[in-house]
């Protein structure tokens, strides 16, 4: 309360200033206010590849830790991911440093394989051989993307992020080995949500170094960090509900845990939504979203589980039919129809159909396939998060504003040839204050009198 | 006179139904003699009918997936899934591999002559009933794992481990040698109120005509008792009960033995009642419209039919 009380007396200080200043409309403010802006769509793209080098390497760990069927195709997908990159470096900074990148993000991938082999044999030598290979990588890469950026990423701030992004890898990857299945899936939350943070430091890095490439647009406008925000949330939902249902349907021991990571990601997705539309179409999002979506998905586990056709049939259809329906609805009413209530129902089902594809493909023991769709269908969400902030920044463009940019002082105008004396402000604050104390002397008597008056 | 007739025919239809019940009843003997493998099979796939009363209940109440039916099958103690054997009297330490019944109906044996071969489809050691082991006593070119299985002595320890670690002792009772096709399939690997744990191996002269020795070797050793863990602990209540939304969540009991967990619901006098039970194997959720309005707990429930605490009670 007593916040709210403080903003709205600055708030009064401000609108007072602004009478006797009238401030100008920042040039830029409308298209800054876009979640699409080339600068957003840069920090959106890094978002997704680098998030689900994340979840690729740590899915990737924990399978070849398990010799799991699966570990092989992760791998590749993880490959794949590595080499996703290369083009999208190569576009901003050249062939050659893509090249110089791909070498160094590809031989870390290879540094893991030694961590695995370590805690299956017990290794505590080739262990720390691995941590000082991952320790020189993190200075290579620093170092690389510091010059690259020409500076505007520091060497030891860039250090500091990626070393922390290895970090979680192994902090995931150790609690997943010694059976402490939630600390390991805290870690995994942790570092889809660090992955989101580095590509919005190299994203406004990127963008501030080449302005003109990015038509001077910023990458860290509040439009776009909700789609970053947005982008995440989605993306850790496509990551834990996709996993959740594999594990489950392995009867894995950390199938518990990843439905309690899930469970997190969905009240921090009810939050985000609260803190746009408010707490009562927060608690609609969440009913629908529970209902036929995640408990629909459990269920699709469960019957498969049980060799029940009619149930997984049943849980197909709540996941194809009336969760993108119901969902559908409640985007299209929440965003006064900027996001078309067909449009929504469409996307909703082409993401449960990924989910379903990646889910049946594994227990056929496709995993190819499976972790194929796995990417396409964590891609998927960087559309949604795109859509869903585009038409909220459209719908409320003055939450997403952003600090206007103002200057310290006042601009010096006048070069004094038309002063007689150089107390001119001073005069002119003197009217300006006896004006002031006019005023306030006669608010003090009709003060006054009303009162007299009673 | 009439009488008689009576009598006589009425006894000799008497007979008639007897020796059809006796011929029935022998063929039945004999059919279950030469089908001993297959009723071996059966055994260890009986249906849920074949479990006791507490089990048929827990059956109806949570889905017990194939694994899980068949730990409930083996009751009051699941016995171990072996997977190393050690005797110390002869020096043998081995790793333990399945092994199934083959086409002609003999029991299979382990591929490599270092690894001993537990017949997976009878009983698991430290059951009630014959579960069996068997070794090779040579290779073509020597020694095998059960090469001086003829030297134990009634008294002598055997000890079977299973992936986890946890260990049975069993205590030799006594050697029996059987020409090969004469061997007492039923007492070997049949049902029997003690829990025995039976090694087979090959002993007396290789036959070159029939590619295998002429006897087998049975040591048949009996569970210690106080090596014997019976599974009379409740499980452990659940935790981290949490109502978010229309979910009720909980964090599932790390117990291999969990059947499922039973949802308890605050009603309008404010006593809490049974709504749901839930699966070992699904989600650990309980979905409810009116989850606010509620408070809830949560008890878990193992596959011997005990039920733990109940878990601290969620919502306002």
């Amino acid at each position: 309360m007593k916040r709210k009380h403080a903003g709205k007396k600055l708030l009064a200080v401000v609108m007072s200033f602004a009478l006797f200043f009238p401030l100008a409309q920042p040039v830029l403010a409308n298209e800054e206010s876009s979640a699409d802006t080339p600068a957003a769509e840069l920090r959106s793209n890094l978002d997704h590849l680098l998030s689900e080098h994340f979840v690729l390497a740590a899915i990737s760990m924990m399978t070849a830790y398990d010799e799991a069927g699966s570990a092989e195709s992760v791998r590749e997908q993880l490959e794949q991911n590595a080499q996703d990159m290369t083009p999208a470096i190569a576009s901003i900074y050249g062939e050659e440093n893509a090249a110089e990148f791909e070498r160094i993000f590809t031989e870390h991938n290879t540094y893991t394989d030694d961590i695995v082999t370590a805690a299956q044999e017990d290794d505590a030598a080739m262990r720390e051989e691995a941590e000082a290979q991952l320790d020189a990588f993190v200075d290579e890469l620093a170092a690389f993307l510091t010059t690259a950026t020409e500076g505007n990423l520091p060497e030891e701030a860039a250090a500091e992020a990626i070393m922390l992004h290895e970090e979680q890898v192994l902090m995931f990857f150790d609690h997943y080995v010694a059976g402490e299945y939630q600390e390991a899936y805290q870690a995994f939350r942790d570092g889809i949500a660090h992955m989101h943070m580095v590509s919005k430091a190299l994203s406004t890095a990127i963008t501030t170094q080449m302005p003109e490439e990015f038509d001077h647009t910023r990458a860290d406008t509040p439009a776009a960090d909700l789609r970053s925000n947005l982008n995440q949330l989605a993306a850790e939902h496509f990551a834990l509900g996709s996993l959740g249902m594999l594990k489950g349907s392995t009867q894995s021991a950390d199938y518990d845990f990843i439905t309690w990571a899930e469970d997190q990601n969905t009240k921090d997705f009810k939050a985000a939504i609260a803190s746009i539309y408010g707490e009562e179409p927060a608690a609609a999002f969440q009913e629908v979203w529970q209902t036929d979506h995640i408990s629909a998905e459990a269920d699709l586990v469960t019957a498969t589980l049980e060799e029940d056709e009619e149930g997984i049939q049943e849980a197909k259809d709540r996941l194809l039919s009336t969760f993108p329906a119901d969902m559908g609805a409640f985007l299209a009413f929440a965003t006064d129809g900027i996001i078309s209530e067909e449009a929504a129902v469409e996307s909703l089902m082409t993401h449960e159909q990924q989910k379903i594809d990646t889910f049946d493909a594994y227990v056929a023991g496709d995993f190819q396939a499976s972790f194929k769709t796995f990417r396409e269908g964590y891609e998927f969400m960087y559309g949604v998060g795109k859509t869903l902030s585009g038409a909220i920044v459209t719908q409320m463009p003055g939450e997403f504003q952003g600090e206007v940019t103002m200057p310290e002082e006042m601009p010096k105008t006048g070069l004094g040839g038309m002063s007689e004396t150089s107390n001119v402000p001073m005069m002119t604050w003197a009217v300006v204050g006896s004006f002031i104390f006019v005023a306030g002397a006669s608010l003090f008597l009709i003060y006054r009198k009303t009162h007299e008056r009673e | 006179m009439k009488l008689m007739t009576l009598f006589t025919i009425s006894g000799l239809l008497c007979l008639v139904l007897v020796f059809n019940y006796a011929s029935a009843f022998y063929s039945d003997q004999a059919a279950k003699q030469e089908g001993q493998q297959e009723a071996l099979m059966e055994v260890a796939e009986s249906d849920e009918s074949d479990l006791p009363e507490q089990q048929q209940d827990l059956a109806e109440e949570f889905s017990l997936l194939d694994s899980s039916a068949k730990e409930a099958q083996a009751t009051e103690e699941a016995g171990i899934v072996p997977a190393t054997l050690e005797i110390p009297a002869i020096d043998v330490t081995a790793p333990v591999e399945t092994v199934g019944v083959l086409e002609n109906g003999q029991m299979g044996v382990p591929a490599e002559t270092k690894n001993v071969g537990w017949f997976e489809p009878g009983f698991r050691p430290g059951t009630k009933g014959n579960a069996v082991l068997a070794g090779h006593v040579d290779s073509k070119t020597g020694p095998a794992v059960f090469y001086h299985l003829e030297d134990l002595q009634p008294g002598d320890e055997i000890v079977v481990n299973n992936e986890n670690g946890e260990s049975l002792t069993f205590t030799v009772q006594d050697l029996t040698s059987y020409p090969r096709n004469e061997a007492p399939i039923e007492e070997i690997f049949g049902n029997t109120d003690g829990r025995y744990l039976n090694l087979i191996t090959c002993v007396g002269t290789f036959d070159q005509s029939a590619g295998t020795h002429d006897k087998r070797l049975v040591v048949r050793a009996e569970l210690n008792e106080e090596s014997a863990e019976p599974d009379t602990e409740p499980p452990a209540a659940p935790e981290n009960v949490e109502i978010s939304g229309n979910f009720v969540t909980w964090h599932a009991v790390r117990d291999e033995n969990i059947a499922g967990y039973r949802v308890y619901r605050s009603e309008d006098d404010g006593e809490f009642e049974h709504v749901a039970s839930i699966s070992e194997h699904e989600r650990k959720t309980y979905t409810d419209e009116e989850a606010t309005e509620h408070r809830y707990y949560i008890t878990a429930v193992n596959l011997a039919g005990q039920e733990s605490e109940p878990s601290e009670i969620a919502g306002d």
